[in-house]
Parts: C-alpha cells; sequence; structure tokens
C-alpha cells in the first residue's frame, strides 16, 4: 500500500477511480450516441435517399493488355471483347420463391437454334456462390456470343440481378503461327496465386502462360483502373458518382517483337503440322529470332474461349502423343549430330592438331578399327584433309581427330559458341540447357545405370552422338561460328512501347559467349561450311541459294536403332557477311540434307527476296 | 440443508450481469443472422448457428472458470504469459497462416488459434498479478521497471503481426493498470500529454497554435502542483515542446505519398475507393436506419451487400440500418450497464489484485466498443477490433466469455469471503 495512506484512504481513493472511469465510459458513450444521432437523425434524409437511389458500387476498369507485333509493325496478338453473363448477387431476389423462379427461367431461356444457354449444374454453382460473394459478378455464361448476349438483354426485365460484363480476351488473328514463342494467356491458377512471383494478381486475372505471354506478363498488363457508379435496382449502371474521380487504367505496354511475319509464314508452311521437329531463324549479329517453328502446333486461341471448349482443347492437346505442347525449338534437346563435327574440327584447328594438310594414316574404309571395335562410317571417302572432311561428313577422319584433340578441348571450344550446359536466357520461359559430356560429368549422370567413361567414347563424341542440345543452340552456334564475333542473347523483344506509341525500352544485344578463334580456324571453317553447300558431292547442297553464298552443315542423329534418323540442318547465309542463321530439325525423317536441307533453303530464300523487295520499296 | 446451501450460494452470483451478457449475446446472434441471410443453406454452415455454438461453449468455459480460485489464477499467471510469449513467437517466425499476409493464426486442424487472443488474457492476469503486489508511483520510476518489461514483448510481437489495432489494446490495459495501481488522474494526463501536443500540432486546423498553448500551460500548472522529480519533469515538458514541434517537423519531411498513406488512416473518407469505400458504405447504411431502423431482415437489401465484412466488423452497421438510432443507444446502454456491473465488483473487495483484473477486463471489452463503433459511424481509422459478443468470430467470443468467466468468479469468491 502507499505510503502514509490508511488502508480505508487507499479503498476510498479507488473508489473514485473507478467513479471517475465511468464518468469517462459515459462520456465517449454520449460522444458515440450523438454522433449517431447527428447520422440518424440530423442527416437522415439524405442518408436514406442515398441508400435508397444512389446505389454506388465499385467497378474495376480493366487495363488492356499490350499486343504484340512482328518487326514491321504487323500485329501478331490483339484482344477482342468477350461477353461474360453474369449474377449480380445484391439484385438477386432475396426470397427462396423469387430465386428458385428466377433459376427456372434462366433454365429455359433458348438461343434461336433451340439450345439453352445455361446448364442448370453451371448454373446451380453460380446461385450457390452468389450467397457468399455479394460484391462481385459472377459468371455464369462465359464468354458469351452476340446472339447470346442479345437474348438475355431481351429479358433483361424478367431477370434481376442477370448483367453482362465485357472483358477483354486475347486474339491470335494467325492461330497457331508462332504459337510457342507467343504463348498464351488464361485465367491465374489457385496453384500460381500463392508464389511470390505472381503477388498482386487477383483471383480471375488472366495472365500470360508461356512463351512471351509468360515473359513479359508485367509489361503487357498494365494497371487497372477503378471508379464508383451508381446502379440501379437491377444492378444495371446509371452513371457515376459525384466528386469522386476514378482512376483510369493505364494500358499495357506493346511488344514490338524481332519475328518477321513473313518469314514465320514460310517456315511454318515448310514444316507440315503431322511432323515432330523445329526451326529457329536467327540473326547472329544481334540475336534477334526472326522465326521459330515448333511442329505440332497449338491453336492459343482455345484458351480464350469458354470453358467447355477450353477443356476439350487442352484435352485434345495435353493428351496427344506428339506432345503440341512443347516448344521443341528451345525445349526440345537432341543429339547434335554431324553438325559438331565444326566444333570438332574448329578445336583441332585453334589448338594447331589440325591443318588444311594434315592427313591421317588410316584412310576411310567405310570404317575405323578401334581396339576390339569397329566403328563404320556412313560411306568410302578415302583420305580426306578437315575440309574435304566436313564437306563429305566422313566420321573416320574425325574419329581419329577426336582421339588426338581430346574431349576437354572439343569442349571448351562448343562452349565458345553457345553449347553446354548453360541456358543462353531467351527471353520466353522453358529454355533447356544442353550437354557436352566430359569423363567426370558422363560418370556422375551415368552413375546409376553404372556406365564408366570410356576413351573410346570420345570416337562418338566427336562426330555428335552423346551430347545435347537444342535447336536454338545449333542456330547460334553456326551463326557465330560465321560471325566470329560472340554469341549474342537469343531474344524476341525489340521494343516496348506505351499505348501512344513512345518507346519504353529497346532491347540492347548483349555477348553471352566469347564466340572467339583464331583468324586461321575461321578461315577454314568458313571453307569447310561452303564447300558442304557449293562443292561437288557436299552433303548439304540441297540447301543453296542461286545468288547468295551459303555456308551449311548437315546432320543425321541416330536416337534408336531401327528408326530414321533425326535430320538436322545448320546454315548461315550471306557465309561471309552472316544476316541470317537457320536450324532445322526433323525428328525421326531421315538424313539431314535430303529433308531438313530444303525447309531451311526457303526460309533463307524468302529472307533474300523480302529483303530485295524491301530495299526497291524504299527506292 | 445442502441444497439450501446451494441455493444460498447460487444467489451471490450477479444475474444481472448474466442476463446482460445473454441479452448482448442474443443481440449478436441476431444481427449475424440478418446480415448474412441465406435461405436453403444447411443450419450448421450458417454464421448465426455457429455463433451460437460459439457461445455456448464460451460460457460452459465461462461456467468453469467461477469456481476457480482466486489464488490460483494468480499463481498460473506468470506461466501463461510464457506460453502466450511462445505461441506469438510461433506464429509469427514459424506457423503463421499467411492468408491475407498477416500472420495471425496457428492452424490446429479443427480451429484456428489466434495466439494475440490468449495473449490478452495472460497479459491481463500477469500484469494484474504483478501491480497488486508493486504498486507504481512516478516519485520512484524504478517501480515502472518490470511492468514495462512485461508489456513490451508481446506489445512488440503483436505489433510485428502486424496487428496494430491489438496491440493498442495492451497500451490500454498497461494505462488503466497504472491508474488502479497508484498513479493519480493528473499523473496519466502528464504520462498521456506528448500525445496530444502531437495531435494538437497535427490537425491543420486554425486555433492549433492556441490550442497548443493552452495545452502546455495546462501541463505546466499540473508539474508545478505535482512536485514530481526535477528530471521527470524536464523530461516530460521536454517531450512536450518536442512532440509539438517535431512532428510537425517530421510531417513535412515525409514524402507526399507517405503523409497520403498516414492521411488515409487518419481520415478513410479521403480516399474513398479505398478504405473509405467502406466507411462510406457504412454511413449510408447506419444513417438511413434512422430514429427506428428499417426493420429486421431489411437492411441488407440496400447496402449491406457493399460491405464485405459486414457480419464481423461492420455489423454495428447492420445494427444501424435495421434499428436506428432506438437499436444503436439500446446496445449502448446495455454495453454501459454491463460495464457497470463489471465495475461494481470492486466495491466488494479490498483485494488490489481483484480490482486491477476487473478494471483490465472491462477496458479490454471498453476499448473494443469504442475503437469498433467510432470505425463504422467514421470517427476513427478502420482497424479490425471486433465489437464483443456482436461480431462474428470464434477466437473473440471466446475470449470475451473467458473474460465474462473471470469476472463472475471474482464477484463470486470476493462477495464469498
Amino acid at each position: 500500500m502507499l505510503k502514509g495512506m490508511s488502508e480505508n484512504e487507499v479503498l476510498q481513493n479507488r473508489n473514485w477511480n473507478v467513479l471517475i472511469y465511468m464518468a469517462g465510459v459515459v462520456i465517449l458513450f454520449a460522444i458515440l450516441l450523438m454522433r449517431l444521432f447527428s447520422l440518424q437523425y440530423t442527416h437522415y434524409d439524405e442518408n436514406l435517399q442515398r441508400s435508397e437511389n444512389n446505389r454506388i458500387r465499385k467497378v474495376v476498369l480493366t487495363a488492356e493488355r499490350g499486343y504484340i507485333y512482328d518487326r514491321n509493325g504487323e500485329v501478331l496478338v490483339r484482344n477482342r471483347p468477350s461477353y461474360q453473363i453474369a449474377l449480380m448477387s445484391m439484385n438477386m431476389p432475396r426470397k427462396k420463391a423469387g430465386r428458385d423462379s428466377l433459376f427456372n427461367r434462366l433454365l429455359q431461356i433458348r438461343d434461336q437454334s433451340g439450345e439453352r444457354l445455361f446448364d442448370s449444374l453451371s448454373l446451380d454453382t453460380a446461385f450457390q456462390r452468389s450467397r457468399w460473394i455479394k460484391n462481385r459478378p459472377i459468371r455464369m455464361l462465359e464468354d458469351a456470343s452476340a446472339e447470346q448476349v442479345a437474348v438475355i438483354e431481351e429479358h433483361s426485365e424478367e431477370l434481376p440481378g442477370v448483367v453482362t460484363v465485357i472483358e477483354s480476351r486475347r486474339d491470335y488473328p494467325y492461330g497457331t503461327l508462332a504459337s510457342h514463342a507467343l504463348g498464351y494467356t488464361s485465367e491465374i491458377s489457385e496453384e500460381q496465386l500463392k508464389l511470390p512471383e505472381y503477388e498482386g494478381y487477383t483471383q480471375g486475372d488472366r495472365i500470360g502462360q508461356k512463351g512471351l505471354e509468360q515473359f513479359y506478363d508485367k509489361e503487357f498488363r498494365g494497371k487497372n483502373g477503378m471508379k464508383l457508379v451508381e446502379v440501379n435496382a437491377s444492378g444495371r449502371e446509371v452513371g457515376t458518382v459525384d466528386g469522386v474521380d476514378g482512376t483510369a487504367p493505364v494500358p499495357g505496354l506493346r511488344l514490338v517483337s524481332t519475328i518477321d511475319l513473313r518469314l514465320q509464314k514460310v517456315a511454318e508452311e515448310a514444316i507440315p503440322d503431322s511432323a515432330k521437329g523445329a526451326l529457329v531463324a536467327i540473326d547472329p549479329r544481334n540475336g534477334e529470332i526472326l522465326a521459330m517453328v515448333s511442329s505440332p502446333r497449338l491453336d492459343p486461341n482455345i484458351f480464350s474461349l469458354k470453358k467447355r471448349e477450353r477443356n476439350k482443347g487442352w484435352a485434345h492437346v495435353a493428351l496427344d502423343s506428339m506432345r503440341p505442347l512443347t516448344n521443341r525449338a528451345i525445349s526440345g534437346t537432341y543429339p547434335p549430330a554431324s553438325v559438331f563435327k565444326l566444333v570438332t574440327a574448329g578445336a583441332g584447328l585453334e589448338n594447331g592438331i589440325l591443318t588444311e594438310n594434315k592427313y591421317y594414316p588410316k584412310p576411310c574404309t567405310g570404317g575405323y578399327q578401334y581396339g576390339a571395335r569397329y566403328q563404320k562410317c556412313w560411306g568410302t571417302h578415302g583420305n580426306l584433309n578437315v575440309v574435304n572432311a566436313i564437306r563429305l561428313s566422313c566420321d573416320v577422319f574425325f574419329y581419329q581427330a577426336g582421339l588426338d584433340i581430346d574431349m576437354a578441348r572439343i569442349n571448351e571450344f562448343g562452349r565458345r559458341f553457345g553449347l553446354g550446359e548453360k541456358p543462353l536466357g531467351i527471353d520466353i520461359p522453358g529454355e533447356k540447357a544442353g550437354w557436352l559430356p566430359d569423363s567426370a560429368s558422363f560418370n556422375q549422370r551415368n552413375k546409376r545405370l553404372g556406365w564408366r567413361w570410356a576413351r573410346g567414347l570420345i570416337l562418338n563424341l566427336s562426330i555428335g552422338q552423346g551430347q545435347i542440345v537444342t535447336p536454338l543452340q545449333q542456330a547460334t552456334l553456326i551463326g557465330s561460328l560465321a560471325t566470329g564475333k560472340g554469341v549474342y542473347r537469343p531474344h524476341f523483344m525489340k521494343e516496348l512501347r506505351d499505348s501512344q506509341g513512345n518507346v519504353v525500352r529497346r532491347y540492347e544485344p548483349e555477348i553471352v559467349r566469347p564466340g572467339n578463334m583464331k583468324e586461321y580456324t575461321h578461315r577454314v571453317l568458313l571453307a569447310a561450311m561452303d564447300s558442304v553447300v557449293n562443292h561437288p558431292g557436299g552433303t548439304g547442297k540441297r540447301g543453296g541459294l542461286p545468288n547468295v553464298r551459303v555456308g551449311a552443315k548437315t546432320g543425321s542423329g541416330e536416337w534408336k536403332k531401327g528408326e530414321k534418323t533425326h535430320a538436322w540442318y545448320a546454315a548461315v547465309a550471306p557465309l561471309y557477311d552472316p544476316e541470317i542463321a537457320v536450324a532445322v530439325i526433323m525428328e525421326a525423317a531421315g538424313g539431314g540434307g535430303a529433308v531438313s536441307g530444303p525447309i531451311a533453303k526457303k526460309v533463307m530464300q524468302a529472307y533474300f527476296e523480302n529483303k530485295e523487295k524491301d530495299e526497291e520499296g524504299e527506292k | 440443508m445442502k441444497s439450501g446451501r446451494f441455493l444460498d450460494q447460487s444467489l451471490k452470483f450477479d444475474w444481472l450481469f448474466i442476463v446482460l451478457t445473454v441479452a448482448l449475446m442474443s443481440c449478436g446472434v441476431t444481427l449475424v443472422y440478418s446480415a448474412t441471410l441465406a435461405e436453403d443453406i444447411s443450419v450448421f454452415d450458417m454464421f448465426w448457428f455457429k455463433q451460437i455454438v460459439y457461445f455456448v461453449f464460451g460460457s460452459v468455459f465461462a461456467g468453469a472458470l467461477v469456481f476457480v480460485k482466486i489464488s490460483w489464477l494468480k499463481r498460473v499467471a506468470l506461466p501463461l504469459y510464457f506460453i502466450a510469449l511462445i505461441l506469438l513467437c510461433v506464429v509469427l517466425f514459424i506457423a503463421g497462416d499467411v492468408v491475407k499476409g498477416a500472420g495471425r493464426w496457428i492452424d490446429l486442424g479443427i480451429f484456428k488459434l489466434q495466439p494475440s487472443e490468449f495473449a490478452k488474457i495472460a497479459y491481463l492476469l500477469t500484469i494484474s498479478s504483478w501491480l497488486s503486489k508493486h504498486p507504481v508511483s512516478l516519485f520512484k520510476m524504478k517501480t515502472f521497471v518490470v511492468p514495462l518489461l512485461l508489456f513490451v514483448v508481446p506489445f512488440a510481437l503483436v505489433l510485428k503481426q502486424p496487428d496494430l489495432s491489438t496491440a493498442l489494446v495492451f497500451i490500454a490495459v498497461t494505462m488503466v493498470g497504472f491508474f488502479f495501481a497508484g498513479l493519480t488522474l493528473t499523473d496519466m494526463f502528464l504520462i498521456v500529454s506528448p500525445l496530444l501536443s502531437v495531435l494538437f500540432s497535427h490537425s491543420q486546423a486554425i486555433g492549433f497554435e492556441v490550442l497548443w498553448g493552452v495545452l502546455i500551460c495546462v501541463v505546466v500548472f499540473a508539474l508545478v502542483r505535482r512536485r514530481l522529480p526535477k528530471v521527470l519533469t524536464g523530461i516530460i515538458l521536454l517531450a512536450n515542446i518536442l512532440a509539438g514541434y517535431a512532428s510537425s517537423m517530421a510531417w513535412n519531411m515525409l514524402e507526399p505519398h507517405q503523409q497520403k498513406r498516414v492521411n488515409t488512416f487518419l481520415d478513410p473518407m479521403s480516399d474513398p475507393l479505398g478504405d473509405g469505400y467502406q466507411v462510406l458504405q457504412s454511413l449510408t447504411a447506419i444513417g438511413s436506419g434512422g430514429l427506428t431502423g428499417k426493420g429486421f431482415g431489411n437492411g441488407t437489401q440496400t447496402n449491406l451487400a457493399f460491405l464485405p465484412e459486414e457480419h464481423t466488423d461492420f455489423i454495428f452497421s447492420v445494427l444501424g440500418e435495421q434499428f436506428g438510432f432506438a437499436g444503436c443507444a439500446f446496445v449502448l446502454c446495455l454495453y454501459a450497464l454491463f460495464l457497470w456491473r463489471a465495475t461494481s465488483i470492486c466495491k466488494q473487495t479490498s483485494d488490489p489484485f481483484v480490482t486491477l483484473m476487473v478494471m483490465g477486463a472491462s477496458t479490454i471489452f471498453l476499448f473494443h466498443i469504442l475503437v469498433n463503433i467510432a470505425m463504422t459511424i467514421g470517427l476513427m481509422p478502420v482497424t479490425g477490433l471486433p465489437l464483443p459478443f456482436l461480431s462474428y468470430g470464434g477466437s473473440f467470443a471466446l475470449t470475451c466469455m473467458v473474460l465474462v468467466g473471470f469476472l463472475l468468479c471474482l464477484r463470486y469468491q470476493a462477495r464469498r469471503r
């Protein structure tokens, strides 16, 4: 107890404090009551007015998603309006009977062909949800047709709480064209909502999935706006609220891509949808991707359709054994096959082990005896130097060269030009890394199988059997070998522009691998690539062009005994001043020169024809 | 004989207090019912039914608490306090449910434990038990060390969640505790005065200089009368002057968007698309209720469908709209009577622990009532404090019933002595 106070005094003091406390309570409650009185009596009329007539609702103004253009300004991806028929819970009848009759009326509505607009299951779900979700529309019919909207609007008087909401959905005017590069959009999934990178997204947002749509989603989205509107008794907007300014939506950025629509069209036509394969056309001077095809394709428009059709389309592509969802151009991993001989030769030249005049003691007699093993060649080529070995794609020469050079040097040279375990960093998701095996990584990867590294494996590896590359890597490889000026990061984004067309961001080309070599190495490799196309007996002569000097290398990748080989063709043109590098792979289609060569030729031919036309047009 | 004695003892319950509690609970269930009206759904899933279950469960708990000995309450205070701290740490650093951004719950499968609710009770017990043995005095600053330590740890943990409004409950309980453990009204005023200085200097009304001048004069006068130790006198005076000047200086140093954020918090109506939207709808709903209201069940038709939290934080708007000023006044009267019956327990006893417990528990109720109602009528910032007995919610209903249990227990035992 406090000093100098008797217990009685303390108690009295405490009782006073309790009294003070209760006095405080009374005063504070009185303040609340005064405020309530002012609201409910003094300002009763205006509040009643507001509650009766001005039903204020918050409306989100969705920002328009940015378009995607090709390099010449052609629209590749745009938006279209999509009508959703929805329930507005607060405007629905409150009594059970009223709701039931609304339910039945909706169920009975038919379009002109006599089909029901709604099925009872989705209606029932929407009605269930309408009990909990009161402040936003609940969708009953997704992506309704103009006719369906008209039917609903006709009956709007008898359908309290049923509203039509306009959304914007993605439209891909060229269908399957470049579908893997562009990607598609769909509603954000529950799982995605939980991920940290989707912070700030809300349920029902449509987001980019795969391709450019996903990679640049933040840029495409823009910023949603908001406004307060007055609605009438059936939930229809009648005007805005005075004195409250909404925030206008900021449209998303537009992406000008590096894709050349004309070239992409030619490439798409060259590869039939029934075949499995991929094509990458890239500008080796800066890494701009001019065309990218992965076959079979999918139509991104199916993801903008209504649920039932979307699910049907999705099941179709997801269950297809041809796996159309995979972007083979960046996610497909294949053995590089004979295209890799350029790397083996380059490593030999770079390290002084090979020269133009170097001949190996064993000529090609159709095979090579290594220890107890007899490794075959695909033909009988006799004694060759490096240029002719590449021209004829002779395996025996490279068996011996590979043993001479050793894997470490070969792999080091390959990594300089973009091969290996590090993805190149293209601006769409899903890029796979390759693999250049050496003894350590080979043993580690095959530990489970019990395989051990042996020197004999160099035979296979030096002709490109055993490594893993993507078509994108093959394209950058041949391109950067031809330029000798470094490997540029492959990319699709040329510019980002705002809705007024002002450039917001420009892609700065970036060297990601050194791509350097000695002058001599460069010269010999160019001569070799030249001879493949332009000298008699060259394996790639079917890829040649009449007016432009093309350099190339073919490949026929073995992947399974008894199956046809993967047909590789990697080409670059003009060889001494490269502008375009193309890599084509056709899965299990046969020889590279015969199958893939003509495809690459078509693309390059189109490129130079277009260029000529453009130059004429400028004149 | 035995039954006679039981009757004798049962008369010692505060029946009026129990009636008031039940009345408030009935109001709550009624309002939750009308706020979440939906005709054809299983009765067990309805909010009002679940609320009844919570109340029944809580009442059983409260009934059991009546027979707990006061000495036992004192003994479990500290262990409970440490358990609460551990739970707060767990929710903060390990098991926080990250839904809605704030980690406040521990999911135990059947129900979600909200450690900050548990901490309120544990803290009340602990601070009351300490202060009942160690009165505080501004003349002996040492007396504040332990209580402030006890206060700061749970306060900081709750603030970190972040749950500002619940953290403020701890401040309210502590202040009232000090008031009933030795400080005078003048002392309380002096402690709060720097805060008033900030308030006066922040309000950009014209009379600020004058108002603040008057405040400083009053503070000086109080200091002279009270004759506190010189150091403390200096600190209080300095704090007032600094608070007056520094706060406006600090305010000017804030970036415009930060200023806007503070303004929006203090005055939601300045952002009608954000927080102000709810308040705007709430004001319209309450105001349109008029003197007698629109009648039971007729409210949600118009405005309340716009309020996403109508059955929890904004339940008072439902009351205001459906039962008007009369309904609001009636409920406020119930609350006032409830608090009067609670505080009247003090008169039964000379045990300072009982006094501190009673006043602390009343303060928890009072703080929730004031902050919640003031929020729905636009007098205070939008915070997430529920309204005792009226708002829907299991955790808080249980907290309320535990506090009611304490109050009944204290009265029962104090009378029995």
